[in-house]
């Protein structure tokens, strides 16, 4: 009794016995939320049915026209944006962007390539939080708690019809002078890669060659047994099992604490969570349709929205300038290049390969 | 009124170029439908090209119907959750691009093709294989198909890409198509039907319009089998003696109602307004892609004279 207490504390014989120490703190983490916040202001209309007349009804979208007439996005000539010089330290905006699907490409050599098609939507620079602002609200408070505050820009994608949402969420975007956007998203910059309101990012914020992290929300698998979600082995299909093939089995001992451990696996919901992939390449940049091809694959079912940023990863950083703070489609219209591919690429319009 | 009109002759034009290929009859003329040009008329609303074409009068562009069958491929997966059109639109186009370096010619399962590919390990550099389609996949870029035959008496299957770069010339030797979509019994065949001659060469087309259905009906080994081939009603093959409780029990699993299952047949394809609008947007670079080809293999035998 006296040797099994004092072993008791000892970790390698906690796995030994019994693996529940990573159990708990894998299954007791906040995995999703499925309610905005509080303090966020409602989004979208609650009572659709708004008993007004036809006539009505058209002088409101006349109305709605007229705002919105004269707030074309512009141009990069036309912002005044500061010329500053981009060093290994800074933090770039990132890029919503939706996964369209995925696409199959060749390298010279002849091995296939898997990549991710992602549509980067309108985005729009809504309004960006200095670092002092930006530690003042309760995010800012938790994130740079013992670290040197860094800026917040707020960026909005995918423009959509004003009737659709509440007025207060229109606010938002109406004292910029945009069309209100059906995604929002942060992103925490150095305040050398600031951007005023309205400015536009596009495909060509990144350069074909590096690597980025695409940050999404996994596929919802909804209430999940306990085989799919935890991999459990079940029981034999035959043999005479009685009604058990897919089940847990024992979740817990008799003896030490007898009671359910908290954070046994079981079933439950699962997917919709919050994940990383990071260091994905990115093949090829079409800057007609914005769209990136990024290699490997990408949280999310197809036709999701995800959030594309420079990689954390430190091998596989960026070590030259990108545009910097974002791209500006040179001034004379049209582009030199309107498909970038990476070199290591058979593009499909040249000969075929031989070994 | 013209948009319906258009509808109905493609429809209709389905039914009829479907029969007509699957007719073994040589006096059927050609079908090959025009593209529908309009006047181009002063119209109010300038809509795009590609959503209402035809309702704004300007000049709309059909594809002949045998194009469903000709390039299936160009067909995206009909799964509703992975649909996109933007996507689908961008693969169309690198299919395009690379059909304009290769000749991907038109074949069916049950016709006789050699394929020709960069091959590192081999002597000259380049593998050939003749071989029988028996199975064809897979959309966009990813379409694939398997050729099938038997090497010193050793069945053979590759399964090729239609796009992959490697691949250097797909000839189309004997085209024909069988009664079955899907040939994989030849595994359990006899192999005499599986073999063919790698010296063997390309025959020429009888008739331009019409590909030949070869009703062959193929003796299987003895079981044990791959498959269990009575419950697969397979038309291609002969009477497989079995005793009846293989046939009873096929007809207890049998699942006859799915044929009446409308939503099923809806899921499993893409509607014909799609595919109108698909084979519209590809049909004028096939075509021009075409042409180039005919009028370069003409000018190859003169030139060299």
């Amino acid at each position: 009794m006296s040797t099994l207490q004092s072993l008791n504390g000892s970790p390698f014989l906690l796995g030994f016995l019994f693996n529940h120490e990573q159990v708990r703190n894998m299954s007791r983490v906040k995995r999703r939320n499925t309610h905005p916040g509080y303090w966020l202001p409602l989004k979208n209309v609650q009572k659709k049915d708004d008993k007004i007349s036809a006539d009505n009804l058209r002088f409101v979208r006349e109305v709605i026209q007229d705002k919105y007439k004269n707030k074309s996005p512009l141009k990069g000539s036309e912002l005044q944006i500061e010329k500053t010089e981009w060093d290994p330290k800074t933090k770039r905006s990132g890029v919503i962007a939706r996964n369209i699907g995925r696409q199959q490409m060749w390298d010279k050599a002849g091995n296939k390539i898997v990549c991710t098609v992602l549509h980067v939507l309108d985005n729009h620079v809504i309004r960006y939080i200095p670092p002092e602002e930006y530690v003042k609200t309760s995010r800012g408070a938790i994130h740079f708690k013992n670290k040197t505050p860094l800026g917040c820009l707020v960026v909005g994608a995918e423009a959509t019809n004003p009737e659709k949402f509440t007025r207060q969420y229109c606010n938002l975007f109406s004292e910029v002078g945009l069309l209100p956007k059906k995604t929002l998203s942060r992103f925490i910059i150095t305040p050398n890669a600031a951007l005023p309101p309205c400015t536009p990012i596009t495909a060509g914020h990144f350069l074909v060659g590096q690597a980025v992290d695409v940050y999404g929300k996994t596929i919802d698998h909804g209430f999940q047994g306990v085989v799919k979600r935890w991999g459990f082995k079940g029981g034999p299909a035959s043999h005479g099992a009685t009604k058990f093939h897919r089940r847990g089995g024992t979740i817990g001992t008799g003896r030490d604490k007898a009671r359910v451990w908290p954070g046994t696996k079981m079933p439950g919901h699962m997917g919709s969570e919050r994940r990383y992939n990071r260091g994905l390449m990115i093949m090829r940049i079409n800057m007609k349709y914005n769209v990136i091809y990024v290699k490997g694959t990408v949280p999310g079912a197809t036709n999701s929205m995800v959030r594309i940023f420079d990689t954390l990863l430190p091998l596989r950083k960026l070590k030259e300038a990108p545009p910097h703070p974002t791209y500006f489609p040179p001034e004379e219209g049209t582009q030199k290049e309107e498909d970038i591919w990476d070199s290591s690429l058979h593009v499909y319009g040249s000969p075929s390969i031989s070994v | 009124m013209l948009r319906r009109v258009v509808l109905q002759t493609f429809r209709q034009g389905l039914a009829q170029s479907f029969f007509k290929r699957n007719a073994a009859s040589l006096s059927e003329s050609a079908v090959t439908q025009h593209p529908i040009e309009t006047s181009e008329e002063a119209s109010e609303k300038s809509g795009s090209k590609q959503k209402n074409g035809d309702e704004s009068g300007n000049t709309v562009v059909v594809a002949p119907p045998e194009f469903r069958f000709m390039y299936p491929e160009f067909l995206p997966d009909p799964t509703m959750e992975r649909r996109n059109k933007l996507k689908e639109k961008l693969e169309r186009m690198d299919m395009l691009q690379r059909r304009s370096i290769i000749e991907i010619p038109e074949f069916y399962t049950g016709s006789i093709m050699a394929v020709t590919v960069a091959d590192s390990n081999s002597p000259n550099k380049f593998a050939r294989f003749v071989g029988i389609c028996i199975q064809r996949g897979g959309s966009g870029l990813q379409a694939w198909f398997i050729l099938r035959n038997v090497v010193d008496r050793q069945g053979v299957e590759i399964l090729y890409e239609m796009y992959c770069p490697l691949i250097q010339k797909i000839e189309v030797l004997r085209l024909e198509r069988r009664l079955d979509e899907s040939l994989l019994y030849l595994r359990d065949a006899l192999p005499e039907y599986s073999t063919f001659p790698f010296e063997m060469e390309a025959e020429r087309r009888l008739n331009n319009s019409v590909v030949p259905i070869n009703p062959i009906k193929v003796k299987l080994r003895p079981r044990p089998w791959l498959e269990r081939w009575e419950r697969q009603n397979l038309q291609g093959v002969e009477d497989l003696n079995l005793p009846q409780r293989y046939y009873d029990r096929a007809k207890e699993v049998a699942k006859p109602w799915e044929k009446y299952d409308l939503m099923l047949q809806y899921r499993k394809t893409i509607p014909a307004e799609e595919q109108e609008k698909i084979y519209a947007e590809v049909h004028s670079q096939l075509q021009q892609q075409d042409l180039k080809r005919k009028i370069k293999r003409r000018r190859g035998p003169s030139s060299e004279q």
